[in-house]
């Protein structure tokens, strides 16, 4: 993330009253014929900024929202240059960017998937809306083009990008030429005709000159609109105009050398001071002004400026900060350089220590580093740099790692070990290790130049550093030396270093997660929380919480899962300020989670719509797919299976990673609910690309997958008939059965337990009931005491078979019998008034029904239903009875009619 | 500017003297703006000669001149002597 956003970046600058009226310029073409991009392409001071201001007032007038950002150098960076366009975006058209904004706060985001999510808000806006991106020169390079492009390919029509740069874009300009998508303003088109000359010159200045005189200024300018405006500030007030004029254009000299030179040379003394010592500073304000200059007139000054258009352009509606002409700036400083070479240093250290004191770090830290105070600087960073990674703004501090000298940095411990901590976390790995082992040196033998801002901080060094060291080793795949490490780190912790034991503790858990000892990572993670606790820092322990409860979901505890949850709402609940904390969001779809898992779908539905109503800024980064993942399961228990798929394709384009292992990941997921629609060729394509095996090693971290493999070769059985990928099923199963065992992870182990009571069925038929009942049986005993339902229901009809045999085995089981009245709804009879039918279907009929919908030929049907073929036939002949149909699918197409496929309600 | 890494700057291919001219008198003034190039002008024109570290560097400097708006009429590689010679004989050499 990027450092808090400047505001005034996304200042729209008004239209200055004094601009000469252009109409060839101005009149565009309805906003309907306007192409995707309109790009004003021209040296400095052709007026781009002032005719994009006027396109702007005018398309406001129009009803169109503006979106606007002044770029500058900073916004090379993608994710700062995506944070002020999203941000723009955002404050035209509320709500376009909530999401995307959420997903930039977080570490290493997709540009692509932040882009996704605004074009889906924007093309639901049929309102028109004009993004300006100014000064795009200072962004341009490979890094941003190519996100641009994306956008700029996916636009909605009614959306329109107009940029405003020096040098052509790196975009596909020849492509949306060819195209007609491109509409160009260039230098020459911006260029002052003799007729604009002179209307500025007599009519909008006042100036009353000659024509003569005015053909000398256009000729010589050539309709430079800067060079016509330095010149007219020349001329104001002149008596000897004509005498000036014809000194001008018969003189070579670069026009803006030698009009600049005039204008300031009339100024008195001490606004010439001003100006040339100002020049320096890329935003003028009236303090700032004054501590740069020494002076307290700082802010009359820049009215004055103002009042008499010298150059300044102002950034914001009050008038509080300013910035010169761009070109006029350049000048200045080219002045100051030559006239006060000794001042240059002094004029940025003094801008760097009032930034500094306003707590405006990278701009002080930027003119110390050009003042040449690298030890100011060093201060400067060595004190904001810790709080800055803590607050994830590890970017900001990446860069100044190479703006300061290596031998200022090793003297200064504090300031080391903060960027390393920035170069790790923007996943600089290469050299940290030398940093370290040369840092550790250094605090075994001070040298006697070392500088220490705040001596408190140094005893908490050691124990950041082992922290590094384990994250290293985490990175490079080393699960046992990072628990090493991490133990070590806990051990060197300062007292009261709540902080470093967390994040020591959770490096250790994610290893231990890694290898699949979920116990050794529950241990960690609740260090992690605990540390995290007491250092006050809830909102990550809200983040850490998801983490622990997925823990205890694994290892089959959903009361403990609950109590996570609940004790993190809790928690957040005591120390919101000003609204729910950001990650209450996910807490609550948490809770939703299990109640679905449980079978209560009405309070998994209740806390999805709460999830809802807090609105995405409460959500961590990943919430935008666990979201999607989450209603996902609900629409597929309410039968909407294509829906399900649909959203979890768009998770899927939403997914953000963390550190955490993907344990389940979404193409998986969606793998599943392909089969549960008996798309299975499209699921055989996932386990391809996985690419996934029943013969592979099995680790923790493929499980999910594994299992999904299992259930993939469990249904093509049901539909082919092939004993061969049954026994491979059965096989795979029951190794996974083992390591899930062995693991202690229940949650996994009860899934496997029911399909291999499925798979058994399947093998043995209606013959040996009582082995498949026998496996059932363990799943349920092991999942009663925690009251899961849906991994039971979830699987259908051969479930609900084998729910009804052990139910009629054993009528005093009271879960068992809860569990099979759990499937009824599936399988309940559409009542008989809604069906539509003068002779209603059978519940029994409306389970073949679904079944004739999906790909499956009759023997699979009879092998889902444990039936016989012949009964099959006996319920297809009656269904095309009833329906008045007599094929396959014209009873399909009038079932979906009487909308009988669905679920009853 | 950080000395850790070993510096691989001066890849001998990239680095080399260039003579940019410029369309338009640059004021003398500029000289302390372009620091190692040398600034001298002649009728309706300026020249700036002097080492180049990389293609970075180069571009920069393409970059800094196209910021104040000055016309660019060529670029130029040379040979190092030419750099420190002063320019073509008609030129009248006026830099600070």
């Amino acid at each position: 993330m990027p450092s808090p956003l400047v505001r005034t970046k996304l200042f729209i600058p008004s239209v200055r009253p004094e601009m000469v009226s252009r109409p060839r310029l101005l009149d565009r073409p309805r906003a309907s014929e306007i192409p995707r991009l309109t790009l004003v392409s021209a040296p400095p001071g052709f007026g781009k900024t002032s005719l994009l201001a006027s396109w702007v007032e005018a398309s406001r007038a129009a009803g169109r929202a503006v979106a606007w950002v002044s770029l500058e150098e900073t916004e090379q960076q993608p994710e700062s240059f995506w944070t002020y366009v999203v941000t723009a975006l955002d404050d035209a058209a509320p709500g376009v960017g909530a999401s995307a904004l959420t997903l930039l706060q977080g570490a290493h985001p997709s540009i692509e998937t932040v882009l996704t999510l605004v074009l889906n808000e924007l093309i639901t806006r049929p309102e028109g809306l004009d993004l300006v991106l100014d000064d795009y020169h200072c962004a341009d390079g490979p890094a941003i083009a190519a996100d641009v492009s994306f956008l700029l390919w996916h636009m909605p029509p009614q959306v329109h990008l107009v940029i405003g740069t020096r040098a052509d874009p790196a975009l596909p300009l020849g492509r949306l030429r060819a195209r007609g998508e491109l509409v160009e303003v260039r230098a020459a088109d911006l260029r002052f005709t003799l007729a604009e000359t002179a209307s500025y010159l007599n009519e909008a200045v006042g100036l009353d000159l000659e024509a003569g005189d005015i053909a000398a200024l256009e000729g010589r300018t050539e309709g430079w609109i800067a060079a016509l405006q330095l010149a007219a500030l020349s001329l104001r007030g002149r008596d000897d105009g004509a005498a000036f004029i014809a000194g001008f254009a018969g003189d070579d000299r670069y026009v803006v050398d030698y009009l600049v030179e005039e204008v300031i040379g009339r100024q008195p003394d001490d606004i010439r001071r001003f100006l040339l010592e100002t020049s320096i500073l890329e935003r003028l304000s009236g303090p700032l002004c004054d501590a740069v200059t020494c002076r307290d007139d700082g802010r009359l000054v820049m009215e004055q400026l103002d009042r008499s258009n010298l150059f300044v352009v102002p950034l914001d509606d009050t008038r509080q900060w300013y910035r010169y002409h761009h070109l006029f700036a350049d000048v200045l400083r080219a002045h100051l350089l030559h006239e006060h070479p000794g001042q240059v240093a002094d004029l940025h250290r003094r801008a760097a220590q009032w930034y500094a004191g306003h707590d405006e770090l990278v701009p002080a830290v930027r003119h110390a580093v050009a003042g040449g105070d690298v030890e100011l600087a060093a201060d400067v960073i060595e004190r904001s740099a810790i709080g800055l990674l803590r607050d994830r703004e590890e970017a900001t501090v990446r860069r100044w790692v190479d703006d300061l000298p290596y031998d200022v940095v090793r003297r200064r411990p504090v300031l080391a070990v903060g960027f390393i901590g920035a170069l790790m976390s923007s996943g600089q790995l290469e050299g940290v290790d030398e940093r370290l082992d040369d840092l550790e040196r250094v605090l075994a033998d001070p040298p006697a130049d070392t500088v220490v801002l705040e001596p408190s901080v140094l005893a908490r060094l050691p124990g950041t550093m082992e922290t590094y060291r384990a994250a290293l080793a985490l990175a490079r795949g080393k699960p046992d030396d990072t628990v090493a490490h991490a133990d070590r780190a806990v051990a060197l912790a300062a007292p009261g270093d709540d902080l470093t034991v967390a994040a020591a503790s959770a490096l250790s858990g994610l290893a231990s997660w890694g290898s699949g000892d979920l116990m050794a990572a529950h241990r960690g993670y609740s260090a992690a929380v605990e540390g995290l606790r007491r250092a006050g820092n809830y909102s990550d322990v809200l983040g850490c919480s998801i983490t622990l409860a997925d823990l205890q979901i694994t290892l089959g505890r959903l009361d403990d899962a609950v109590s996570i949850y609940e004790g993190a709402l809790r928690l957040a609940a005591e120390h919101e300020v000003g609204g729910p904390m950001r990650g209450t969001a996910d807490m609550v779809l948490g809770l939703g989670q299990i109640a679905f898992e449980r079978g209560d779908l009405e309070a998994a539905a209740a806390h999805l719509r709460r999830v809802e109503g807090l609105g995405e800024q409460c959500g961590l980064p990943q919430h935008p797919y666990r979201w999607r993942v989450a209603r996902a399961h609900l629409l597929e228990a309410e039968g909407d299976l294509a829906g399900a798929v649909a959203l979890l394709e768009e998770a899927n384009r939403v997914y953000v990673g963390d550190f955490s292992p993907d344990v389940r990941p979404v193409p998986a997921q969606r793998a599943r609910m392909l089969v549960r629609q008996g798309r299975l060729a499209e699921a055989r394509g996932w386990g391809r690309e996985a690419p996934l095996s029943a013969d592979d090693e099995l680790h923790y971290v493929r499980e999910y997958q594994h299992v999904t493999l299992a259930r993939i070769l469990l249904r093509q059985q049901a539909a082919q008939g092939s004993a061969q990928e049954l026994q491979t099923a059965c096989g795979l199963l029951e190794r996974l059965r083992v390591a899930a065992q062995e693991g202690g992870r229940t949650g996994t182990l009860i899934e496997i337990l029911a399909l291999q009571a499925l798979a058994y069925l399947a093998r043995h038929g209606r013959h040996d009931v009582p082995g498949a009942l026998a496996l059932l049986g363990q799943a349920l005993r092991l999942a009663e005491p925690q009251g899961y339902v849906r991994v039971f229901v979830g699987e259908g009809l051969p479930m609900a078979t084998l729910l009804e045999a052990l139910v009629r085995e054993d009528p005093s089981w009271a879960y068992a019998r809860r569990l099979l009245e759990a499937t009824r709804p599936v399988s309940k009879p559409v009542p008989a008034r809604d069906q539509g039918l003068v002779d209603p279907l059978s519940g029994r009929e409306l389970d073949v029904l679904r079944l004739l919908a999906t790909d499956l030929d009759g023997p699979a049907i009879a092998r889902e239903l444990v039936v016989s073929l012949n009964t099959v036939r006996t319920h297809t002949k009656s269904i095309y009875a009833k329906l008045g149909v007599n094929s396959r699918r014209a009873a399909v197409t009038r079932a979906a009619e009487l909308q009988l496929l669905t679920r009853a309600s | 500017m950080n000395t850790a890494p070993p510096s691989r700057a001066a890849e001998s291919d990239e680095s080399g003297c260039y003579e940019i001219r410029l369309h338009g008198r640059l004021d003398p003034r500029w000289s302390t703006s372009f620091e190692a190039m040398s600034l001298t002008t002649g009728e309706g024109f300026t020249l700036l000669r002097g080492p180049v570290v990389d293609q970075a560097a180069l571009h920069g400097l393409l970059h800094r001149l196209r910021d104040i708006g000055v016309p660019l009429i060529s670029v130029t590689r040379i040979a190092p002597d030419d750099a420190t010679r002063p320019p073509h004989h008609h030129d009248t050499p006026t830099g600070a």
